[in-house]
């Protein structure tokens, strides 16, 4: 059975959403309506700490293209950290990983 | 035992006629102030029904004064109008028959208009001929029997309301259910329709090619987003792609369709592969993403050209965040065709694609797939991946096959992963013949 | 096959044939409420001359309740047709009908619809319309049959308990037979109320105009249910007809007055 556990915490730079668990066809939504519920500023940089993430289908990346969205609607930045291997193939493959600013760790986003 | 010296008798009979005595002046009754006053009612009638006497309790109940019944009424004239009819009906035809009755609920009518509901029963008295002389019958007021009998009935009819009416319920929940299952396989009926409008159940037939398909459905309500197609562009050249939009049902359906016309019409404007997805990426992107909506899906697009070399099929082709094309070479080796940098279609104004070339030997075998087959889950917990090495390792020990071959064992793979393959997946093979259907003829020596 | 289907008939009617093999045939049909026991005091009269046909109208005596419906048997013409089923299937010509109560009008009906079967009437107590209508009086009101159903209703509890015991055991008439009819009167109540709904509410007055065989109309001195006035009436509507009013009481007089009733039958039947 798969889950997902959202956390949302602030940073000097911006909102930090940590991502445990699956993003898939089930729980994806779930971090869809998470990030459209933060608001942003023009000039920070929204955070998807991805060290927990055990699974990513597509159903997960239409939801990080969405917080993509999002940001820049906002006139705010993106960035993906610490991107499991499993999903940084993934991200690779569909030219995802020159679109998104990928970091090692949260804390050096 | 002997009681010598008394008289038991004397005293005894003292008793007795002591008690008896008592038991007489308590009583203070006679037949006549019985047959009067008794608690229920006595009424004696001709054959014919004329009342010849009556007692004071029932003259009492009816409020009716001996003169006015005797030798003046018949017992019918002391019912209602239905009690009579009932009276001519059942009640006399039986007491004639069977000579006596009992218990028969019937209603009189009193003096002021009034109801008495009532039991009777009833004797015909024969001569000593067998002649039959009177009819005895007896009354008993049976208001509050005939309320409690009402009442019985009334629950009788309610209980019999309450039992068609959850019959009813259970019809109709019975049709319901019935109209549901038909809706749902009618549902699934339109879903395979339309399923198959998305994609080509069978491939055409492309001179100097062969080819196969395959599709898994993960869920039979749920429409897939995987799709491929094999169209001809012009005399040896065919275009093809394969690919997977994002997100499942009636959406995705629509993003399907969208992207299958948009990809062949922009093949058969410019063939060349990265121009086509060009033209679905702006499509798509001005469409979805420019509004707000994230839709996008990932292909690869080719264009196989049989017509320079017989016998060979250059193929062009280029991925838009699809997986690489794999081949299945003649040769017995498997391996990728990379087509690095490419991105998903439809989610930046404009996208970069990568283009790749390769030729086709006879008994080679180009492979295309959605990540349905490399993100399947394998292992005892389902917690690892197929992955990309496992398939080529796969690709490599069935080298060479054609693509029917191809496709076979890879179904069967598919089939293998069972709960641990969750997504769509679609299969598309083509390849050119190890041995050409129509072989050339012989070379022409010199004599 | 054409066995099978008397034999059907015959099983669904409950029909006895009794009396001399080649005499005259004498149909006797009972009316709402009892079965052809009804008879039983007349039967013996006619035996010694006649072939005489006894049945009970399905829904009633000892008739096939399977056989019952209430969209054949919510009309006169569903219970005339059981009796032209019975003539057709005994191959019956020319046979004289008597109907008692509301079967008299049934007669009428099947004579109607069946005319070669049926020879002559015999009309017992009959009255082709209950209610009381524009300067005809049946004798009774819409709402008197409503009191009715009602009584049959309100005996409906007491058939299994009461009435069954006393029909069972007969210690006083040994002459009724054990046989008697463990059925007599004692009718389905839902089938007993489709019943009286027909005849009571039937208006069959014009359907008289249509006899023309030789008919006897029997009425009772004293009867609530078929007055004198309505004896007079049909007698007056079949030119054919002989009125011969009987010196009894009640509705029934096959039962109250059972010599005179089969005297003034053999009467009619010697006069044919």
């Amino acid at each position: 059975m798969s889950s997902l556990t959202i956390t949302d915490r602030d940073a000097a730079a911006g909102p930090v959403v940590e991502v445990t668990g699956d993003l898939d066809y089930t729980h994806a939504a779930a971090l869809r309506r998470q990030v459209e519920r933060l608001t942003l500023r023009p000039g920070q940089c929204l955070v998807i700490d991805l060290a927990g993430l055990r699974f990513c289908d597509s159903s997960g990346i239409t939801a990080l293209l969405a917080a993509r969205q999002h940001a820049l609607a906002a006139g705010a930045d993106i960035a993906l950290a610490a991107v499991p291997a499993n999903t940084l193939r993934i991200l690779t493959v569909i030219g995802l990983d020159r679109i998104f600013t990928l970091h090692p760790a949260a804390s050096t986003a | 035992m002997c009681r010598t010296g008394q008289d038991p008798e004397s005293s005894e009979t003292e008793d007795e006629a002591d008690t008896d005595a008592l038991f007489i002046a308590l009583l203070e009754d006679s037949a006549e102030e019985l047959y009067e006053s008794a608690p229920c009612g006595y009424l004696s009638t001709l054959m014919d029904g004329t009342i010849a006497k009556i007692n004071a309790t029932l003259l009492r109940w009816l409020g009716m004064e001996r003169e006015a019944v005797v030798g003046r009424r018949r017992f019918t004239d002391l019912l209602t109008v239905g009690g009579k009819l009932y009276h001519e009906t059942h009640f006399a035809p039986l007491l004639r028959m069977k000579g006596e009755l009992s218990g028969i609920a019937l209603e009189m009518k009193t003096a002021d208009g009034g109801r008495l509901p009532v039991l009777v029963s009833s004797t015909v008295k024969h001569s000593g001929e067998g002649e039959p002389l009177l009819i005895r019958t007896t009354v008993f007021d049976a208001s509050d029997r005939r309320t409690y009998e009402e009442e019985l009935l009334h629950r009788k009819r309610e209980a019999e309301q309450a039992r068609a009416e959850a019959e009813q319920a259970r019809a109709e929940a019975e049709e319901a259910r019935r109209q549901a299952e038909a809706d749902r396989v009618r549902l699934a009926d339109a879903l395979a329709v339309l399923q198959q409008s998305l994609l080509p159940a069978s491939l055409p037939a492309a001179p100097g090619l062969e080819t196969a398909v395959y599709y898994h459905t993960a869920s039979p309500d749920r429409l897939g987003g995987d799709f491929y197609d094999l169209f001809p562009i012009d005399g040896a050249r065919w275009g093809f792609f394969l690919g997977d939009v994002c997100g499942k049902g009636p959406e995705a359906a629509a993003l399907t369709s969208l992207v299958r016309y948009t990809l062949r019409a922009a093949a058969l404007h410019d063939p060349e592969p990265a121009t086509a997805l060009a033209t679905l990426n702006a499509v798509l992107h001005e469409r979805y993403a420019a509004s707000g909506d994230v839709r996008y899906c990932t292909a690869i697009f080719g264009v196989v050209d049989t017509g320079s070399r017989p016998g060979h099929a250059t193929v062009r082709l280029a991925s838009g965040g699809h997986p690489s094309a794999l081949i299945l070479r003649a040769g017995g080796h498997a391996e990728f065709l990379p087509t690095p940098g490419g991105l998903l279609v439809g989610i930046l104004p404009s996208a970069p694609a990568t283009t790749a070339e390769t030729v086709l030997e006879p008994g080679d075998t180009l492979l295309l797939y959605t990540d349905g087959l490399t993100e399947a889950r394998t292992g005892p917990t389902h917690n690892s991946l197929y992955g990309e090495d496992a398939l080529h390792a796969f690709a490599t020990a069935h080298a060479p096959c054609t693509p029917q071959e191809a496709i076979g064992a890879l179904s069967e793979l598919l089939d293998s992963f069972g709960d641990g393959l969750d997504d769509d997946t679609a299969l598309l093979a083509l390849g050119v013949p190890a041995v050409p259907p129509h072989p050339l003829p012989a070379t022409k020596h010199d004599r | 096959m054409e066995n099978w289907v008397v034999m059907d008939i015959c099983r669904r009617n409950n029909v006895t044939v009794t009396g001399r093999s080649d005499g005259p045939v004498v149909v006797l049909a009972h009316g709402f409420g009892c079965d052809q026991n009804m008879w039983r005091l007349i039967v013996p009269a006619l035996t010694e001359r006649y072939r005489v046909v006894l049945f009970d109208y399905v829904g009633s005596g000892g008739s096939e309740l399977s056989a019952w419906s209430e969209d054949r048997y919510a009309s006169l013409d569903g219970y005339a047709q059981d009796v032209v089923d019975v003539c057709d299937e005994l191959d019956l010509e020319r046979a004289v009908f008597v109907g008692h109560s509301v079967s008299a009008m049934i007669g009428v009906l099947a004579a109607q619809a069946a005319p070669e079967r049926i020879g002559a009437l015999v009309m017992v107590t009959p009255s082709p319309c209950y209610i009381d209508d524009d300067g005809y009086l049946g004798g009774f009101t819409a709402h008197d049959i409503d009191e009715l159903l009602a009584a049959l209703e309100a005996n409906y509890l007491g058939w299994s308990s009461t009435m069954a015991p006393v029909i069972m055991g007969n210690p006083e008439r040994p002459e009724l037979g054990e046989e008697l009819t463990n059925s007599f009167c004692a009718t389905d109540p839902d089938i007993a109320r489709v019943f009286a709904r027909t005849t009571f509410l039937s208006d069959s007055r014009q359907d008289l105009k249509s006899v023309h065989v030789p008919t006897l109309v029997l009425e009772c001195v004293q009867d609530v249910i078929a007055p004198r006035e309505v004896g007079a009436f049909v007698h007056a509507a079949i030119p054919s007809s002989r009125l011969v009013s009987l010196d009894a009481t009640g509705h029934c007089p096959q039962l109250s007055a059972p010599e005179a009733t089969a005297r003034a039958i053999l009467d009619f039947l010697e006069s044919l």
